[in-house]
C-alpha cells in the first residue's frame, strides 16, 4: 500500500543512467528536482552509509520562495543493477522513505528502470541494525 | 497526520487488519482471531490504525466495534499519485539529458 513504482525506459545503457543519479553535476537536473524549482546545492558522497544533500529553491513557497532540503543516505550500490537509498523532506516530513531503483538491460542496448519507493523500510530496518534500522527503531518507539 | 498514516500502512499485520476491515465492520476480538500474536499486540496495532486515521472505533455497550475509515487512506492514496507523478516527471527529465547531455 505505501509503496509505490514507477519505471522508465532509456535508450541509454544501465551504466549510463546509473552513473545520472550518483553525479552531482547531472542528478541535480532531475533527481530531487521539481518542475518550478531550481537546484541550487547537489553533493553527493557516493558509498555505501554516505550521504547526499539537494537544495531545491522553488518560487512558488512563499512570497520569497523557499529552499526545500533533501537528503538520505545509501544503502545499496551495486552498479549498473541496484541503487538504494533512504531519502527525506525534513520539513515536510519526520519521516523517510526508501527509495530504490533497479537496473534492467532492456532490448538494443537500453535500459529498463524500475524505481520503488517505500515508505517504511522494515526490510531495511531488519538488515542493517545500525545507522538507518536504529532510526526507524526509535520512530517506531516514538509512535507506539 | 500523513506520517502517521503512512507508519500505520507500513506494517503487514495492519495492512491484514484493514483487508479484514474493508470487508465490514469487527469486533477486536474477531479481528485478532486470525492472528498468532496476542490481543494486547493486536490492540496496538489497532490504535496505530487509528492515530492514522484509517479505522474508527465506536462502543456498543461493552463492544468496541471498528470500522474502515476511508477519508484516511484517500488522503495517503493521494500522497503516493504525487509522489508517483513527480518521480515520474524526474525519470523523464533524466531522458532528457541522455539524450542531448550538453544542454541545459
Amino acid at each position: 500500500m505505501a509503496e509505490l513504482h514507477v519505471v522508465h525506459n532509456y535508450a541509454a545503457a544501465p551504466e549510463q543512467v546509473f552513473d545520472a543519479f550518483l553525479d552531482p553535476a547531472i542528478a541535480r537536473r532531475f533527481l530531487f528536482a521539481t518542475p518550478t524549482g531550481e537546484m541550487i546545492r547537489a553533493e553527493v558522497d557516493a558509498r555505501v552509509g554516505g550521504k547526499f544533500t539537494f537544495v531545491d529553491r522553488r518560487p512558488d513557497m512563499g512570497p520569497n520562495g523557499g529552499d526545500v532540503l533533501h537528503t538520505g543516505e545509501y544503502l545499496e550500490i551495486d552498479r549498473p543493477r541496484r541503487l538504494a537509498f533512504t531519502f527525506g523532506v525534513p520539513q515536510f516530513r519526520a519521516e523517510f522513505s526508501t527509495v530504490t531503483l533497479d537496473f534492467a538491460p532492456a532490448p538494443g542496448g537500453g535500459c529498463e528502470l524500475t524505481l520503488t519507493q517505500s515508505d517504511v523500510a522494515e526490510e531495511w530496518a531488519d538488515r542493517s541494525k545500525e545507522g538507518w534500522g536504529m532510526i526507524l527503531g526509535a520512530l517506531e518507539r516514538a509512535l507506539n | 497526520m500523513l506520517d502517521a498514516t503512512l507508519t500505520a500502512l507500513a506494517d503487514p499485520t495492519r495492512r491484514a487488519i484493514l483487508g479484514r476491515l474493508a470487508q465490514g465492520e469487527a469486533r477486536v476480538t474477531e479481528i485478532a482471531r486470525p492472528f498468532a500474536i496476542s490481543l494486547n499486540s493486536v490492540s496496538k496495532h489497532i490504535r496505530m490504525l487509528e492515530r492514522g486515521q484509517l479505522v474508527r472505533r465506536r462502543r456498543e455497550g461493552r463492544e468496541h466495534i471498528l470500522a474502515l475509515n476511508p477519508a484516511g487512506l484517500d488522503e495517503a492514496g493521494r500522497w503516493i499519485e504525487d509522489q508517483r507523478a513527480l518521480w515520474a516527471w524526474r525519470l523523464g527529465e533524466l531522458d532528457t539529458i541522455l539524450k542531448d547531455p550538453t544542454d541545459g
